[in-house]
């Protein structure tokens, strides 16, 4: 990032102790946390963007002494490239060389899905208008249309991952967050005719090399020569070291596998983009039902993928697979293995539409039933979900999706929690902080945020809308140089999106980063299983 | 884009070899030259490669890896940023980048392994070090790190020549493997610099592919340029001894 700035280490401003980095920013409170870190509110200070609301997220060091964590390379990594109005937007990346912590700065999105859905299940005891959910579906797919036609996976796609953008420019508008385990799943060769040049051709003939230098270059091409062999046995090494580490993950994390496909259920090694389809469609139905579709309950301490729950409660619904709808069903490891459990059950009845209570002609559920299709090559993508009759017919989607052009009730969705107790260095401090409100540090004072732990922390926060705490990350954010109108963005690259070509073999297991720990004990249960 | 090249943050930073033959004010006041760089930078690439070989991963992570250390040159002096420590930084972070972490704590323990190599008695750096390159490194790439590399436009490109035999693939390979010896990787679209493997190696096995260069409209006259300078390589490297490199390295006047 041009502006990146950083701490030398030399900066001894005794008056502030703040990194020099940190001074453009006013620290307003911790958001959230998982565990890679924490998530913190700021507002810049300077004057092209007074006032500008920042989340950033803080990796923490690892423990084990390896630097920079490579979920938080990865994220960086694809967020340097990817740039849409339906992605969050990573603005700025700090690093402290004092503590060897690094921030990454994105734009704040004051909403997500999970809370929305909350908030309508729990508070306003309504389902969310038509508009609403049809507008963030569109923007969802338009978002993950243009990631799959970067060869992205998301790999994570959850209601608390896909953000809405609260007061402003961008009211309303969806942004993908949360890249950690996103990955690039295919570099594909451009055609070379793309190269812009073309037309100039030189024909050179076998003459270009004289027969003197053949022999010299054959003996240094082979003394010179890296690593030609040994390829597949290092994958391997490298995707069970991975798995270890995944598997160190999961004891204290809790993994979501509501969203997760049944061919990932079944043990597919490879991921492809219907795996995001599929975790759509599940976002589908719990918008309308304001309940998650398939609210398996998961296997925990297993190496392997395999979820029997999940997957009954799947089939529960959707009926069981069968090889005739699915032929390479019969290839996945858990589908041949697990014979009795699996395919022993038999649920031949297909009940979705009494469970999203749809119409079983009308689009919105033949475009939910085309996202939850078993056989991922079958499964609608992206591209074609955003083409389907349901966005062509009233209410039409639109880019403000809470507020509707038909002049339907706004929902006023509480904001997020701040918890003003905890500083940048994630330590929740003994004096009281003075709480901020719309802008700028107000009076008000924090009742006794002493303890200095954070158990006590969230009931006693004292901004109102405090009723929920996010114990675990709170992302990711937009685009604020936003492109005008829905339509803009889309593939770039103008490369079809395809399917079905996986990268070679890295599988790795969907992980929910939730950080039970760090003395989170005194939340209430149901910020404990958020998903 | 992350995966398409052309609208990706490695297209855009694409320079051009004058940009990248600039020995940095600190290095030249040392008496540094620009051959005297591009030899600690071939160096470097071969001490990345022998580190790799040893913590064993894959070829695209050494790649990766020495196209940071490039990249990190084109930027920054080796003065402050010690070849010795930049290069076990870079394929520290590349591995990490291409999703096959090593371990620091590994990587420390062949760095000292290679100490018995004389070309590669460079210890003195522990995991600390490291870990705070890492960060340096980051800042310096400006964090840009997806890179392209040649690798699988080659095997696409000789299958679609029909010239995908073992003997072609091993050459042409081999031949790609040894451009992260120089710094085409910094100048060049990745197809080019493999275009221009296949073309040198398709005049070494006598293959005809005239016709096929024909249909690809690319332009010649860049694949050619590239096969010229990996033919120079080639040329030069018989040239490059070990005492060239410790005096190359001696000016740098490095803290032992």
């Amino acid at each position: 990032m041009g502006d990146t700035n950083s701490n030398n280490g030399n900066n001894t401003n005794t008056n502030n102790k703040k990194p020099e980095w940190l001074q453009q920013y006013d620290l307003l409170g911790k958001i959230g946390e998982g565990t890679y870190g924490l998530v913190f509110l700021a507002r810049i200070k300077s004057s092209t963007n007074r006032g500008k609301s920042i989340a950033i997220k803080k990796f923490k060091q690892s423990k084990d002494g390896d630097g920079v964590s490579p979920t938080a390379i990865r994220e960086i990594m694809l967020l340097r490239e990817i740039s849409h109005e339906n992605v969050v937007k990573l603005v700025n990346v700090h690093i402290n060389h004092v503590d060897m912590s690094l921030y990454l700065a994105f734009d704040y999105a004051e909403h997500d899905l999970y809370e929305i859905i909350r908030h309508h299940r729990d508070k306003v005891n309504q389902s969310i208008g038509q508009y609403t959910v049809k507008s963030f579906l569109w923007q969802l797919l338009n978002g993950l249309n243009y990631l799959h036609s970067n060869w992205i996976i998301h790999r994570d796609l959850k209601p608390s991952n896909i953000l809405v953008m609260g007061e402003g420019d961008e009211q309303g508008v969806v942004k993908i967050a949360d890249f950690g385990l996103a990955r690039i799943y295919q570099a594909p060769l451009k055609s070379l005719s793309d190269n812009g040049v073309g037309g100039i051709f030189c024909v050179i003939g076998r003459y270009l090399v004289c027969s003197f230098m053949k022999r010299e270059i054959v003996s240094l091409v082979f003394g010179l020569t890296f690593i030609v062999k040994g390829e597949p046995g290092n994958c391997l090494r490298a995707r069970v070291r991975r798995g270890k580490a995944l598997l160190r993950l999961q004891g204290n994390v809790v993994v979501t596998i509501w969203y997760r496909a049944p061919e990932l259920l079944l043990g597919a090694k490879h991921y492809t983009s219907a795996v995001d389809m599929w975790a759509v469609g599940c976002i589908f139905a719990e918008l309308l039902t304001l309940k998650p579709l398939f609210q398996g309950a998961e296997v925990k301490a297993t190496p392997n993928p395999f979820q029997l729950d999940q997957l009954d409660k799947i089939f529960k619904v959707l009926g069981h697979p069968t090889l005739e709808k699915w032929p390479t069903l019969a290839n996945l490891p858990h589908w041949q293995q697990d014979v009795q459990h699996i395919q022993g059950h038999k649920y031949d009845n297909t009940g979705l539409n009494t469970v999203v209570h749809l119409p079983i002609k009308g689009p919105a559920y033949d475009l939910l039933s085309k996202m939850l299709e078993y056989d991922p090559r079958k499964r609608i993508t992206a591209a074609q979900a955003l083409e389907h009759e349901y966005f062509r017919i009233e209410p039409l989607p639109g880019r403000n999706a809470l507020v509707s052009p038909n002049g339907d009730k706004v929902v006023n969705y509480p904001t997020r929690p701040v918890d003003r107790t905890t500083d940048f260095e994630g330590t929740t401090s003994l004096q009281p902080s003075q709480p901020v409100s719309s802008g700028n540090a107000v009076s008000g004072s924090i009742p006794g945020a002493h303890g200095g732990t954070l158990r006590s922390g969230p009931r006693q926060m004292p901004v109102g809308g405090m009723q929920r705490m996010q114990p675990q990350a709170m992302q990711a954010y937009n685009n604020l140089a936003s492109q005008p109108g829905m339509g803009s963005g889309m593939n770039p690259g103008g490369i079809p999106m395809q399917r079905g070509l996986p990268n070679q073999g890295h599988q790795q297991q969907q992980v929910r980063r939730k950080d039970t720990g760090m003395g989170m004990t005194g939340y209430p249960p149901q910020q404990k299983s958020r998903r | 884009m992350a995966a398409n090249f052309w609208t990706s943050s490695h297209y855009k930073q694409l320079l051009d070899q004058e940009d990248v033959d600039v020995v940095h004010p600190l290095d030249k006041e040392k008496g540094i030259t620009l051959e005297d760089f591009k030899l600690i930078k071939l160096h470097m690439a071969n001490y990345i490669w022998k580190l790799a070989q040893n913590v064993k991963v894959r070829q695209r992570v050494v790649a990766t890896a020495v196209t940071y250390m490039r990249r990190v040159y084109t930027r920054k002096s080796m003065t402050e940023y010690d070849p010795r420590l930049v290069a076990p930084t870079c394929l520290y972070l590349a591995s990490k980048a291409e999703e096959s972490t090593v371990q620091a704590r590994l990587l420390v323990f062949y760095l000292k392994k290679l100490y018995a190599d004389e070309k590669y008695r460079y210890d003195r750096y522990e995991i600390k070090d490291i870990l705070e390159m890492e960060m340096k490194i980051l800042e310096a790439l400006n964090y840009y790190l997806v890179v392209f590399h040649p690798y699988r436009a080659l095997s696409q490109l000789l299958q679609d020549a029909n010239l995908n035999d073992i003997s072609m693939t091993q050459l042409t390979w081999g031949l790609l493997n040894d451009t992260y010896k120089m710094d085409l990787i910094l100048v060049h679209a990745p197809h080019l610099i493999a275009l221009a493997c296949i073309y040198i190696a398709s005049v070494l096995r006598e293959k005809d592919t005239t016709a096929w260069f024909e249909e690809l409209r690319v332009d010649m006259n860049v694949v050619k340029n590239i096969s010229m300078e990996i033919l120079d390589f080639y040329e030069n490297h018989r040239m490059i001894t070990d005492d060239r490199i410790i005096a190359a390295f001696s000016k740098l006047n490095l803290k032992q």
